[in-house]
C-alpha cells in the first residue's frame, strides 16, 4: 500500500464532490501524474459527465468488480491529458450490488498502477458510502460554509475511522463572509477540527464548465485553475500554504501564490 | 382549528397489551416487540402524504420541504415535515428547530414514544410540526412497512404530510418514498441534476403523480446560454412543472439562520415558494417566466441585498 488512494466524500450531496474529484484528477494529471478517477456512485452516475467521457462507456467498476473485464478494458483514458483515466460507475445497477471487499480490490489494483486513485464517492453514509470508503487510505473531505454541509461533514468524519481527513472548503463567498452572513473558513476548520486542504470560492464559471463536460482545471487561464493546482500539489506532500478567504485577500494571495514566491 | 393539532391521547396511544387469552394465541411466538403496531384505523379523510425527491443532493430538497411546509400551514393547512434523512438529518437545523429535539421516528417505530411525543412544534407557525428523524442511526434499519404505518398515522391528523428525502437511490429514499401517494421531483438546470432526477422518476411508483421543481435557476446564465432554460429541463425531464424558482443568495442567510425564506419581504425565491404551494392546493396560479424580467428582477435583487445586509450589521 503506497497511500495513494483517495476518497472524495462529504455527506451532503451537491456539495461538489464530482467537481473536486474532476479537477483535482486533471490538476495531478497536468502535474504529470497517472491518475485513476473512480466513481462510486452507482446508479447515479456522473463523473463522466462532469469529464465529457459519458459517451465512452462500455465495460464499469461493476463489470470489473464481479471479473467481467480487466481494468484497462474499463478504464476510460482521457485524449486530453496523458495520464487521466476514468473507471465510470454503473448505471442501470444498485449500490448493493458490489460490495465493500469488491470495492477495495478494484482501488488497490488500480493504486498499484497509478500514482494516484481518487474514488468520487455518493452521497450519504448508506451501502454506497462503506464501499467508497472500503479501500481508501485517505480521505478528502468537501464541505460548504454552512451549517447542514458542515454537520454531514462532521458524521462523516466521525465514520472514515483512523484514516487521515482532509478539508475541502467549497463556494466560500467572499462577500457574504465579510457581511457575516457565512462562515469564514477558519470557523469552518474549527468546528471540524481537521486540516484544510483547499479553499475554493463560488464561482459561475463551474456550472458552465461542468454543463460542458470540461472541468476548469483544464484551462489554466481560468481563476479556479490555480486553486486546483495548489490543492493537488498539497495533495502530493508539498508544503506549499492552502488558500485562505479572508476578506479581500483571495485574490492576492493567490496571484502571490501562482506567480512564484515558491 | 390550526391551534388544535395534537389529536385527543387516546387516538394516537397504542392499546394496552392484551394477555393473550386462548390457547391459540399463546402458541404464537409474539415477534420482539420493538416494532410498532398501528393504533385505531384512520377516522373520516386521510392527509396527503408528499415526498420530496431528487437523486442529487444539494439541490433544495430541505429548503423546499421546509418552505412548502410553512406555506401550507399559512394557507390554513394542519402540516407535517418529515426528516427521512436517518443519520444525517438537516431539516431541524433549517428550520430552526434543532435545539427542540428530543425524540425521532425511529423512537416512534420502536415504541420508545407515542407520535405526538415525537413531533416538534415550528416556533411560529401553530400547525406545522416536524417529525424529526434519528442522526446516530442507519437508514436500513427502519422498514418499509414501519414507514407505511407512520406516514398513514400521521395522515390521520394531518392534511398535509410532507417527506423529506434523503440523497440517492438507496434504503433511504426507498423508505422516504413508500408511504407517499404523490412526489415532487426537485432539479437545477445542471446536467447532473436533470440526469438524477430522470432517474429517481424512473424509480417512483407508476401510479404515483410526481410534480418537478426546479430550483437555482440563474435568469442571467440562462440568457447568456451557459445554463439550460426551463423548456430544456422539461424537454429532457417530461414532468409536470409545478414551480420554478430563482437563485437567491439570501436562501443561505435564511437557512444558517433557521429562518424560512418565504418570510423575507421582496425574496423572489419566497414568492416562487409561496406559488408553488398554492398550486399544490389546486389554485390555478401562473408560472411567471424569469428570463423575461431580467433587468428589474436583478437590479431589484441587488438593491434588496445591499440593504438588508447593510441593515442586518446596523
Amino acid at each position: 500500500m503506497k497511500g495513494n488512494i483517495f476518497v472524495v466524500t462529504s455527506g451532503k450531496g451537491g456539495v461538489g464532490k464530482t467537481t473536486t474529484t474532476a479537477n483535482l484528477g486533471v490538476a495531478l494529471a497536468r502535474l504529470g501524474k497517472q491518475v485513476a478517477l473512480v466513481d462510486a456512485d452507482i446508479g447515479l452516475r456522473n463523473l463522466d459527465l462532469v469529464l465529457g467521457l459519458e459517451k465512452r462507456i462500455v465495460y464499469d467498476v461493476v463489470d470489473l468488480a464481479e471479473g467481467r473485464c480487466q481494468p484497462r478494458q474499463a478504464l476510460i483514458k482521457d485524449k486530453r491529458l496523458p495520464g487521466l483515466f476514468l473507471m465510470p460507475a454503473a448505471q442501470t445497477k444498485d449500490k448493493e450490488s458490489v460490495s465493500e471487499s469488491q470495492m477495495a480490490r478494484v482501488v488497490h489494483t488500480l493504486g498499484a498502477d497509478f500514482d494516484a486513485v481518487l474514488i468520487d464517492c455518493p452521497a450519504g453514509i448508506e451501502h454506497g458510502f462503506r464501499n467508497a470508503v472500503a479501500g481508501a487510505d485517505e480521505a478528502i473531505v468537501v464541505t460548504m460554509p454552512e451549517v447542514s454541509a458542515i454537520r454531514d461533514a462532521d458524521r462523516v468524519i466521525g465514520m472514515l475511522g483512523t484514516r487521515r481527513a482532509r478539508l475541502v472548503v467549497n463556494r466560500v463567498r467572499p462577500d457574504m463572509v465579510r457581511t457575516g452572513d457565512m462562515l469564514s473558513v477558519d470557523d469552518v476548520a474549527q468546528i471540524l477540527s481537521r486540516e484544510v486542504l483547499g479553499v475554493v470560492p463560488d464561482d459561475e464559471e463551474i456550472i458552465d464548465t461542468t454543463n460542458r463536460g470540461q472541468p476548469v482545471s483544464l484551462d489554466p487561464s481560468r481563476r479556479l485553475s490555480a486553486i486546483y493546482f495548489t490543492m493537488a500539489r498539497r495533495l502530493l506532500g508539498e508544503n506549499i500554504p492552502a488558500l485562505e478567504l479572508q476578506d479581500d485577500g483571495l485574490w492576492n494571495r493567490l496571484r502571490r501564490i501562482v506567480v512564484g514566491q515558491r | 382549528m390550526s391551534n388544535d393539532v395534537h389529536q385527543p391521547q387516546e387516538i394516537l396511544a397504542l392499546p394496552a397489551p392484551v394477555p393473550p387469552t386462548t390457547e391459540e394465541a399463546q402458541t404464537v411466538t409474539e415477534p420482539a416487540p420493538r416494532k410498532r403496531r398501528r393504533s385505531a384505523p384512520a377516522s373520516g379523510t386521510l392527509g396527503r402524504a408528499i415526498v420530496i425527491t431528487s437523486g442529487k443532493g444539494g439541490v433544495g430538497k430541505t429548503t423546499v420541504t421546509a418552505n412548502l411546509g410553512a406555506a401550507l400551514a399559512d394557507s390554513g393547512k394542519r402540516v407535517v415535515v418529515v426528516d427521512a434523512d436517518v443519520g444525517l438529518r438537516n431539516l431541524d437545523v433549517v428550520m430552526g428547530l434543532e435545539n427542540r429535539v428530543r425524540l425521532h421516528s425511529l423512537d416512534v417505530i420502536e415504541e420508545r414514544c407515542e407520535l405526538d411525543e415525537a413531533l416538534v412544534r415550528d416556533r411560529v407557525r401553530r400547525s406545522l410540526m416536524l417529525l424529526p428523524a434519528a442522526q446516530n442511526r442507519d437508514k436500513d434499519e427502519i422498514e418499509p412497512e414501519d414507514m407505511i404505518d407512520l406516514i398513514d398515522e400521521l395522515r390521520d391528523t394531518f392534511d398535509i404530510v410532507l417527506i423529506d428525502c434523503p440523497a440517492g437511490i438507496e434504503q433511504g429514499f426507498r423508505n422516504a418514498v413508500v408511504g407517499a401517494q404523490e412526489a415532487i421531483v426537485v432539479t437545477t438546470p445542471e446536467v447532473s441534476a436533470v440526469r438524477d432526477a430522470d432517474r429517481v422518476a424512473g424509480l417512483l411508483p407508476n401510479d404515483m403523480p410526481a410534480r418537478l421543481i426546479i430550483n437555482r435557476v440563474r435568469p442571467q446564465l440562462v440568457k447568456k446560454g451557459t445554463m439550460m432554460s426551463v423548456d430544456d429541463v422539461l424537454e429532457i425531464l417530461r414532468l409536470d412543472l409545478v414551480g420554478v424558482i430563482p437563485d437567491d443568495k439570501e436562501v443561505i442567510v435564511a437557512t444558517n439562520r433557521g429562518n424560512p425564506v418565504i418570510d423575507m419581504t421582496g425574496s423572489p425565491t419566497g414568492q416562487a415558494l409561496r406559488r408553488i404551494a398554492s398550486r399544490l392546493l389546486g389554485e390555478d396560479v401562473p408560472i411567471p417566466d424569469l428570463t423575461e424580467r431580467k433587468d428589474w428582477f436583478s437590479g431589484v435583487l441587488s438593491k434588496l441585498n445591499f440593504s438588508r445586509s447593510r441593515a442586518a450589521k446596523g
